[in-house]
């Protein structure tokens, strides 16, 4: 225990040196807020940008604070994913490739407390990043779009933390398995490739693994078809363990190829 | 003139003042570590004109790890 | 005392054998120099007695130890730091993870930073540090958790003559304290420091034993006379009927361990009108014994 918590001390101490643990929430509540912001203004900004010809008449949807929330989820699926994988795909693969790990793993350590400081860490990280980045959008939604209900919100809110703490485990596990730029291939791939594919086809399916943000998302309003949510969570949970079970093997597994 | 006073100040203001932070977070970051991929002068370059992207690309790639 | 017993230790990477079967064992307190030329297998020894990679096949035994790696210091040829700690946080978290008490990685850490020269950079970021500073630093770390066997990868190599001759003279004082088993290719820092040589070349063990009995067994005593003049050398040496060399006016003759050859010459040069210069017996040093191994198994 008292090995993991140093372990962890050090990833700590690493997001706050190199400033991970203020520039990505930054970035989060940016990403946030752009949606409701400029959803609202869209008219004003393109009358000020050029002229419209004449008679020229935009219909607007009414936008709901759901359908706002929903714009910031998918800012978050994809910016968001891509600055979150790509800062911590190098967590374990870096140190191996540039030598530092070979200090650490000549000593009588346990490859569980490494991945699973390195995952705790990342995870910390990243639901920081989404609860600022949720705050911010929230805020502008209920300022410019009406009310939300708080326990729905709550719910969704969970529900896609879930989800951002099932891809580190994917990113860090990568990460443990391969080299930093076959990991980073792979985590995209598998991550950002296969958001697509559930946005292409997905309604075709009752579950797959990406469709927890769109089942966090059903919590916010009684429209959405929520039928298959308990089974989604099951799903993302069982995958959470076995990524982490996959990345404590990696660990140990391809400890002895840190350079010398 | 019109057109400026127009614009929603008072909800765009926290939007600027964020970015601004993540510039300045870039900045002293960039002062402060030993070596960066590349020449430190062109990241401060990129981290000043690139706005949001130029700050993430330099926190993503600029910085030297290890 | 027996510390660490190696016998049979094989490791292969594909149809490749990189250590082939070699068998040591290291006495408490002493120090080993593991000496090879580049490619001969020592950093791939030195990775399986950390534990860093797994052996094919032999075994590295400890008495009374589980986990070696607990009562072990490494030091890497080119250690590699976290940059963004300090070489007192560095220390201090190498000693916990070694299993070191909070307080007491405090204390250790401080102390041996402040032995290895390094007192005055406690709090300064590893990023910082010259190649001989982070040369100490990995010493630091090696030792911090009082282990009680230092492995040390070509520990002066990458270094200037300066920073080699502070770090020679620094191991040379852990040497009374610990044991060491440290791999080199330059053969002086080997001579300097140590009570056992193991001589590695392509994976096998060729050679081992404390410097004076390989010397003896490699000893091929040579008799160097020096002549007023190059001719005389030269003159001397197409009469004399032995193995000669010649350099300039100096002529290296190679004589048998039996006495009568050595006195068969001495008898010459009495009798002869050869102005002679000097006359001394030359002891091969390591370098020449090292090129002896080395080309001995040149045919396998």
């Amino acid at each position: 225990m008292s090995q993991f918590n140093v372990l962890m001390g050090k990833e700590l101490r690493e997001s706050w040196r190199s400033f991970k643990i203020l520039w990505i929430p930054l970035v989060f509540i940016l990403l946030g807020v752009s949606d409701p912001i400029l959803n609202y203004y869209l008219m004003d900004i393109l009358k000020a940008v050029g002229e419209m010809p004449e008679g020229f008449q935009m219909v607007m949807p009414e936008l709901s604070p759901a359908d706002i929330l929903a714009a910031s989820t998918g800012q978050f699926q994809s910016i968001g994913l891509i600055v979150l994988i790509a800062t911590f795909v190098g967590t374990i693969s870096r140190e191996r490739q540039n030598g530092t790990a070979t200090l650490l793993y000549v000593r009588p350590i346990s490859h569980m407390a490494l991945f699973l400081s390195k995952w705790l860490v990342a995870c910390l990280v990243a639901v920081i990043s989404v609860i600022a980045g949720y705050a911010a959008s929230l805020y502008y939604t209920v300022l410019l779009y009406g009310p939300v209900q708080w326990d729905q919100f709550i719910g969704m809110l969970a529900t896609y933390l879930l989800w951002i703490c099932l891809i580190m485990a994917v990113t860090v596990a990568m990460s443990a398995a391969f080299k930093t730029v076959i990991a980073a291939t792979l985590t995209i791939i598998m991550v950002i490739g296969g958001t697509i594919f559930e946005s292409l086809i997905g309604s075709f399916l009752s579950i797959s693994p990406w469709k927890l943000p769109s089942s966090a998302l059903s919590l916010l309003s009684d429209y959405y078809d929520r039928t298959n949510f308990i089974l989604n969570l099951s799903l993302s949970t069982g995958l959470l363990i076995f990524f982490i079970v996959l990345g404590i093997f990696m660990c140990q597994r391809n400890a002895s190829t840190t350079e010398i | 003139m019109g057109e400026l006073q127009a614009v929603p100040w008072a909800l765009i203001a926290p939007l600027l003042l964020i970015q601004l932070i993540l510039m300045v977070v870039a900045l002293i970051d960039l002062s402060r570590i030993h070596a960066t991929n590349g020449p430190k002068w062109l990241w401060a370059i990129i981290i000043i004109i690139g706005n949001l992207l130029g700050s993430i690309v330099y926190f993503i790639i600029g910085r030297k790890q290890s | 005392m027996t510390l660490i017993s190696v016998s049979d230790l094989t490791k292969t990477f594909g149809n490749q054998t990189v250590v082939d079967h070699i068998s040591f064992s290291i006495e408490s307190n002493t120090s080993t120099a593991l000496i090879g030329p580049n490619g001969a297998g020592k950093t791939t020894t030195l990775s399986m007695l950390t534990g860093l990679l797994s052996q094919t096949s032999g075994s590295i035994k400890m008495d009374g130890v589980k986990d070696m790696r607990s009562v072990i210091g490494f030091l890497p040829q080119y250690p590699k730091f976290f940059s963004w700690l300090s070489a007192l946080e560095y220390t201090e978290m190498a000693a916990k993870l070694s299993g070191v008490e909070a307080k007491q990685a405090r204390l250790q850490s401080q102390k041996i930073l402040e032995y290895v020269g390094l007192g005055s950079a406690l709090h300064k970021k590893t990023e910082t540090f010259s190649g001989g500073m982070k040369q100490r630093l990995g010493i630091a770390q090696a030792l911090v958790h009082k282990p009680k066997l230092l492995l040390l990868d070509e520990p002066v190599s990458a270094l200037d003559p300066v920073g080699r001759r502070e770090i020679m003279n620094l191991l040379k004082e852990i040497q009374n304290e610990t044991t060491i088993l440290y791999s080199t290719h330059i053969l002086n820092d080997a001579e300097e420091m140590t009570d056992q040589l193991l001589f590695l070349r392509g994976g096998k063990l060729v050679e081992k034993g404390s410097l004076n009995e390989v010397r003896a067994r490699f000893e091929e005593p040579r008799i160097k006379i020096k002549f007023s003049s190059q001719e005389q050398a030269l003159q001397f040496a197409s009469q004399a009927e032995l193995h000669c060399n010649v350099e300039g006016e100096t002529v290296f003759v190679e004589i048998d361990h039996d006495q009568p050859t050595m006195q068969q010459l001495l008898n010459r040069l009495a009798n002869s009108n050869f102005s002679i210069e000097s006359i001394e017996k030359v002891t091969a040093n390591l370098e020449e014994i090292f090129m002896k191994v080395v080309g001995s198994h040149e045919s396998v």
